[in-house]
């Protein structure tokens, strides 16, 4: 069973590292063009929904929409009044913070700067958020850019809230990695959330940041499939070609950067994994795609764990098959139901009816 | 009405009698009903799921039809996506995963084997693309209302999950839908997959046409007895609900569905001559009935208005050449409104079928309990893309009317004109959402807090296996 996983996740995790690595200027492998196995950054749905909005703003369709995405995030896009078509109202419930992880104002550090830096004058934050929601923002389709590609990827880049906002403090992290003005008091902790009261670690030093992902699953098979999983994982980042992909260790017991989290942050049924990245990670157009690579990393594990449970069905199913096929060459000849071409009816005819029916 | 049944069921694929099929519905058709009546007797038996966080999320609810699926989070009024039902493999890595399997090459082996399971998209993604490349070949996983390719149903299901609606399957109880006819050995593979492959917290499958009928159930008053006209793409079926319950001996379905229309009209513009690229020509026909196909009020009249005025009427379809990418462009006549009329006078289209919806329709209701039939025919409810064509439900109404009339007069007739029936009402309902009534209705029905408690849990699934999604939880309590 394991084997199988292994075998399964392997062409996976390439595509996984390749996207950290490649640089934007790269003409995309195979590989990349097979975008459905890693998680986009954009909701496919609020992209859809704000589009649409665009598109029909003069019709005057009520818009109400509410859905939630992996990690329980929460969305709600509403167009509140009729006068103003093109003011949409888009609230986001972000997962609960775990205790040690900072949340001022119900919001990871530094996301406020982030919406105002990505979104300029198209974005107004409302101050206090809707009833149940961390951040509502104020859209204002009118003010985006005539041109459509520009508005396009303004549209793109607000259905990426997500990675804005719960990025923030991890983007502001690997920025000044990039730029190499780390703040020389090291290895500090930084605990961010990326599920409902789950964190992840960040550990700042002066060349590098180091990345620890403590790894739960709640159901004992995918716990079994992902430790596995996991283990290929950092096997395969030995592999060449992928060099410059940020190193990666796994360990069932929390590593030594840890020490100074919590204790009840530190149970972690599927262990432990951390990536090192280096400045050269999050060069120019890098930067985003890791820091959307890393703030969803669990759901990435869980997605591969899912697709190799299927993978195994269909394998199954396949060997059913097969068997079931032998087992009917098996049979003797004799046994073969004979089917006439006037079966067809649903209904067992008893030999008077059918004479009744011969009949008429 | 033992004829209709006779020579209608013409599917061949399934194999139970029709009294099983009975039985099965009386068995598992009363959520809706129970929720005004016998609630409080029926929920001791449910154990305490009210600490489950998952039901406090929305519920995911999934209608798989066979042409479109619709998808997204219960409390909507509308569906976050409605995609074709196909799914798009990439044949090459299959194929050479297949060839070397037995060479020593384990490393091409494996990334074959491991690309083939990644390379596959669903959807219309899948269309375009198996349109622009020839490595891919779309496989329709449904077909005629039942799932036939189990491994391409789960993909799809993989892709719905985690790339359209995004959502943790983990996170959310799922409402998925089942045609009437779904022999209980689907419904326990998908009672697997869903518990197996996706660990969902919780499953309720529900029957279509009782979701079709719970879409009206905010608009008008609660009425949950009516007739389903549910004419999808690969199936069609006339079902009789009471008081929420299928009445099952009296399912009626016919072999012409939204297929069959396209390939009519596909047929027509091909025998016309049209100069479509054949490889395009179905996907065109398909589109030209989505647009511009309409139900007429008498075939010979819409002839002459045709002939007299064809600007007015005969419209352009104008298009590129998959390989080449040409530009071309055709006419569309006569089958924008013969189309949708094979429901009608079916002889135009077959020679094994000739029985018209209004007559089936009718024969159904006929056939059912003699106390059901008035409340039936003053609600026939529409369901299924393909009843949207226009004015539709105008002539089924017109036409069932007739024949309901007809059999008044007769018998008043018989009677000597001494007793004086009374008027039967015929009412054929239609509403705007008709094209996703059953996904509506679904989304109404899992936003009720009942619904969590009638939905098969995980844990009932580890105790007992899949052999649970046979039955509906509602009567769990009662064997």
């Amino acid at each position: 069973m394991g084997f199988r996983g292994h075998r399964r996740a392997g062409g996976s995790i390439s595509v996984f590292f390749r996207r950290l690595t490649s640089s934007s200027s790269e003409k995309p492998s195979p590989e990349q063009e097979i975008s459905m196995i890693l998680l986009q950054s954009h909701s496919r749905f609020l992209l859809q929904a704000l589009s649409n909005r665009v598109h029909n703003v003069e019709k005057g369709v009520e818009v109400d929409y509410q859905w939630v995405e992996f990690d329980d995030v929460r969305y709600h896009v509403q167009v509140v009044s009729m006068k103003n078509p093109h003011i949409v109202l888009l609230s986001v419930c972000l997962p609960t913070p775990p205790p040690e992880t900072a949340f001022p104002g119900g919001l990871p550090l530094g996301a406020i700067e982030a919406i105002k830096a990505t979104y300029g004058v198209v974005v107004q934050i409302l101050d206090p958020p809707r009833d149940g929601f961390n951040l509502t923002l104020k859209i204002n389709l009118s003010k985006l850019p005539p041109d459509e590609e520009f508005k396009q990827s303004l549209l793109v880049k607000i259905a990426s809230i997500r990675e804005v906002v719960l990025g923030a403090p991890l983007r502001a992290v690997l920025k000044r990695l990039c730029s190499r003005t780390m703040t020389p008091d090291v290895n500090q902790l930084i605990a961010l959330v990326h599920r409902p009261n789950e964190a992840f670690f960040v550990i700042p030093q002066v060349e590098k940041v180091i990345v620890v992902y403590p790894m739960r699953f709640s159901d004992m098979i995918d716990t079994v499939l992902a430790t596995s999983f996991l283990q290929e994982f950092v096997e395969a980042r030995r592999t060449a070609g992928l060099n410059n992909a940020p190193s990666c260790t796994w360990s069932s017991s929390p590593p030594l950067e840890l020490k100074k989290a919590p204790p009840e942050a530190l149970s972690a049924n599927a262990g432990f994994v951390s990536f090192v990245i280096f400045p050269r990670h999050v060069e120019g157009r890098k930067l985003d795609r890791t820091v959307w690579s890393l703030s969803t990393f669990h759901a990435y594990v869980s997605y591969h764990v899912k697709c190799s449970e299927g993978f195994m069905h269909t394998r199954m199913r396949r060997r059913v098959e097969s068997m079931i096929q032998a087992l009917d060459r098996a049979k003797p000849e004799g046994d073969k139901a004979k089917r006439s071409p006037n079966s067809r009816s649903f209904k067992r005819l008893s030999l008077k009816d059918a004479r009744t029916n011969s009949n008429t | 009405m033992g004829l209709v049944t006779d020579t209608e069921y013409t599917y061949p694929l399934q194999s139970d009698p029709p009294d099983g099929v009975a039985a099965r519905y009386h068995d598992r058709c009363g959520v809706l009903s129970r929720r005004s009546s016998s609630a409080s007797a029926a929920v001791a038996y449910y154990p305490p799921s009210s600490m489950d966080p998952a039901t406090f999320r929305p519920a995911v609810v999934i209608d798989n039809g066979t042409g479109y699926t619709k998808m997204g989070f219960s409390g909507n009024v509308e569906p976050c996506f409605i995609v074709p039902t196909v799914v798009a493999v990439n044949e090459t890595f299959v194929n050479q995963s297949r060839a070397s399997t037995k060479s020593s090459n384990w490393l091409a082996q494996h990334s074959a084997g491991v690309m083939a399971d990644l390379d596959f998209l669903i959807g219309d993604e899948a269309l375009s693309r198996s349109r622009s490349s020839s490595t891919y070949n779309l496989s329709y996983p449904i077909k005629h209302g039942q799932v036939e390719n189990w491994d391409a149903m789960e993909r799809f299901w993989q892709q719905c999950i985690f790339n359209y609606l995004r959502c943790d399957p983990e996170d959310h109880y799922f409402l998925l839908t089942e045609s009437p006819l779904t022999p209980p050995e689907s419904r326990e593979y998908t009672g697997e997959i869903m518990f197996e492959t996706f660990n969902v917290p919780g499953l309720y499958i529900a029957v279509q046409p009782v979701l079709a009928l719970a879409a009206g159930y905010t608009t008008s008053k609660c009425e949950m007895t009516g007739v389903v006209v549910d004419v999808g793409d690969g199936a069609t079926h006339v079902v009789p609900v009471a008081d929420g319950y299928v009445i099952g001996s009296s399912i009626k379905s016919i072999p012409i569905s939204g297929k069959d229309v396209t390939l009519f009209i596909q047929q027509l513009m091909r025998e016309r001559g049209e100069h479509i690229p054949p490889e395009d020509s179905y996907e065109v026909a398909r589109k030209v009935k989505e647009t511009y196909g309409y139900t007429c009020s008498d075939i010979v009249k819409e002839f002459n208005k045709h002939d007299k005025e064809p600007s007015k009427y005969v419209k352009q379809w104008r298009g590129t050449k998959p390989k080449t990418g040409a530009p071309y462009s055709c006419d569309i006549g006569y089958e924008r409104f013969l189309g949708p009329e094979i429901f009608f006078n079916p002889e135009i289209y077959s020679t094994d079928f000739t029985t018209p919806l209004p007559d089936v329709i009718d024969k159904c209701i006929q056939s059912a309990p003699i106390d059901t039939r008035r409340a039936l025919y003053k609600n026939i409810v529409l369901s299924g893309g393909s009843t949207m064509f226009k004015d539709f439900h105008r002539r089924l109404q017109r036409d069932l009317k007739k024949i309901v009339d007809a059999r008044v007069l007769a018998s008043e007739a018989r009677l000597g004109g001494e007793i004086k029936a009374q008027p039967v009402e015929v009412n054929v309902v239609s509403h705007p959402i008709q094209r996703f009534a059953v996904w509506f209705g679904g989304s109404v029905l899992a936003s009720t807090p009942e619904f969590f408690e009638a939905c098969h849990t995980k844990a009932e699934y580890e105790e007992y296996g899949a052999s649970i999604c046979r039955t509906n939880p509602v009567f769990k309590g009662m064997y």
